[in-house]
């Protein structure tokens, strides 16, 4: 067999190499992903959602005489629980590998030199990271949901809600999954900064009055979440001015794209440090 | 014959520490060996070729495109790393698959080529294992392996026989020169000559960033006129021929071994050398049992190169 001639999907021609090479990085990426020890300490974290929701649901059969609202509770506790915090730590986690984990490992060379654009590497490993993402964190939220209103599952208007906060979850994974990525990219100690920027940055400036309140993600993703401010839980969902909720999906589609991109660029010019 | 690998006043700097200063190369199809000590700029070298980096300063081409940005480029690539880093819990066939898949095959070319690979490298029996399970010399075997299978015409190997032992030397030594034997071009790099000697004559010395001298091991031992050639010469009378041999203008020095048969003799010129000696031959004015030449081999013209006394 002469030099380069065994058969291959149109190898040579660039433009044809753009969504195959995606499709690739997706597929390895999804088969290491979920054997990786990190996807499986974050499913044991996804079950966190379902303890809180059957504590809610013990508590509530030891005191009959309370009423019990299982959309109130699941709207104020597990979906801030779920958007607060197990979105913020498996996003950070799953984003700042994307462009780190190879470069750590050593097995950068392998993806860098293979027939696949630079940019399909970080968005094939973003597409796997997404999907494992909402995995993890789509399980808590729908198995508390129905642990939580156990009682209503016949209505159907329950399930407009239960669509509606997995559409917010894809969102918000999409956004914090893209920041992180370009963080990852970006910067070195990105988990240290990201860890910062998840229970710092985010959590004080969704409180400052004014356009302030607009540079944390979590505004927007709290501005279509269907929260009624009052009751036990209103201090937790305290939102000063809420954006509109078309503009809030507007701003959390344009975070995940502006950063996918600017990590895509700043992936396409890495290169490994001379001690790596 | 035409080079494939082209690199122009290659310069590379990590923050201030020099990698690679100004080096101008071509390189042919044939086995090429790299070979300076460590850190002298090797792997920099390789990494700029295969467009891992980017030059401070100059460029690198391969058939005269620069390869960063070209990624249809790669499949005509094969890139063995140092590093012995492999994909986290892989197996060795879920690795050389995988990597396959990054070629493009499809589904079931690439599952039938890495059968294939796997028997290449004898690394069958042990497909299903984990890598982590592997010794060295295993891992080397599948690290080649990966670069050798979607047929490359240029191939990249980054010190490939490092930490083998003598057996799985012999065996990855054979690999690749049948590999190179086919037009092919091949580059592999190496801080111990003798690796570099069994594997081909043409050789690339690096060293400080800088490359000292390309070519055949010959033709650089040649260029190093303040090194003369050591010739070393068994004849009954070597003390007639030392006499002869001390009036010519290219003899530098002859000196007598610890056997009185054995003559060496120190030229500039080689060619005018041997010429003379066949003359004296062929007249009948001596006789010569044996020739050899003791520094022609890698060590010397390194040690020669490197200021080494």
């Amino acid at each position: 067999m002469k030099p380069g001639m065994l058969e291959r999907v149109n190898a040579e021609k660039k433009g044809s190499l753009f969504l195959p090479g995606i499709k690739i990085i997706f597929q390895l990426s999804f088969f290491q992903g979920k054997r990786s020890k990190k996807s499986r300490l974050f499913a044991l974290l996804s079950f966190s959602p379902i303890v809180i929701a059957l504590f809610l649901r013990i508590h509530q059969t030891l005191s009959p005489e309370r009423s019990f609202d299982g959309l109130y509770f699941f709207n104020n506790a597990i979906l801030l629980f779920i958007f607060q915090f197990l979105v913020l730590v498996v996003t950070l986690f799953y984003g700042t590998s994307i462009s780190t984990d190879d470069l750590e490992a050593g097995t950068w060379a392998y993806l860098v030199t293979r027939p696949i654009p630079r940019a399909t590497i970080v968005l094939g490993k973003y597409l796997s990271s997404l999907i494992l993402a909402a995995a993890i964190t789509g399980t808590g939220l729908i198995i508390s949901f129905f642990i939580l209103n156990l009682e209503s599952l016949t209505r159907l208007s329950i399930y407009g809600y239960l669509i509606k906060d997995i559409a917010i979850l894809w969102l918000a994974l999409m956004a914090y999954t893209s920041f992180f990525t370009f963080l990852g990219a970006a910067i070195r100690r990105s988990v240290f900064f990201g860890l910062i920027f998840s229970f710092g940055w985010e959590n004080v400036i969704q409180y400052f009055p004014g356009s302030t309140q607009r540079l944390a993600i979590i505004h927007y993703i709290k501005s279509i979440i269907p929260l009624p401010s009052t009751g036990r839980f209103s201090f937790l969902t305290f939102q000063l001015e809420p954006t509109k909720p078309a503009y809030a999906i507007l701003a959390l589609l344009g975070i995940s794209i502006f950063f996918l991109a600017l990590a895509c660029l700043i992936f396409i010019y890495k290169e490994p440090r001379a001690e790596d | 014959m035409k080079p494939r690998i082209v690199a122009e006043h290659l310069s590379r700097w990590y923050g201030n520490v020099l990698g690679l200063s100004d080096v101008n190369l071509e390189i042919g199809p044939g086995i090429t060996g790299l070979l300076g000590p460590n850190g002298a700029g090797k792997s920099t070298l390789l990494k700029l070729i295969t467009g891992q980096i980017r030059p401070s300063l100059g460029r690198v081409t391969i058939d005269g495109q620069p390869v960063r940005g070209r990624a249809e480029l790669f499949s005509r690539l094969g890139y063995c790393p140092e590093q012995d880093a492999f994909f986290d819990g892989f197996t060795g066939w879920q690795f050389l698959y995988w990597l396959l898949r990054l070629h493009h095959f499809t589904e079931k070319k690439a599952a039938e080529r890495t059968e294939e690979m796997l028997r290449l490298v004898e690394l069958e029996a042990d497909a299903h294992r984990p890598i982590r399970s592997y010794s060295r010399g295993m891992r080397q075997r599948l690290k080649l392996a990966q670069a050798l299978a979607h047929e490359p015409e240029i191939l990249i190997l980054d010190e490939p026989l490092n930490g083998l032992d003598p057996l799985g030397k012999r065996k990855m030594i054979r690999l690749i020169r049948d590999f190179g034997q086919e037009g092919r071009l091949v580059l592999v790099s190496s801080h111990i000559l003798p690796e570099i000697e069994a594997l081909t004559r043409q050789i690339i010395l690096i060293h400080q960033g800088k490359v000292f001298a390309q070519g055949d091991i010959h033709e650089i031992r040649d260029l190093i006129e303040r090194h003369p050639h050591v010739v070393s010469v068994r004849t009954r009378d070597s003390r007639r021929l030392a006499a002869w041999l001390i009036q010519q203008p290219y003899v530098v020095k002859a000196y007598f071994g610890e056997n009185d048969d054995n003559l060496f003799v120190e030229t500039r010129d080689r060619d005018k050398f041997f010429h003379f000696l066949l003359e004296l031959v062929a007249e009948g004015r001596i006789e010569i049992e044996e020739i050899t030449s003791p520094d022609d081999n890698l060590q010397a013209v390194f040690d020669y190169l490197i200021g080494k006394p």
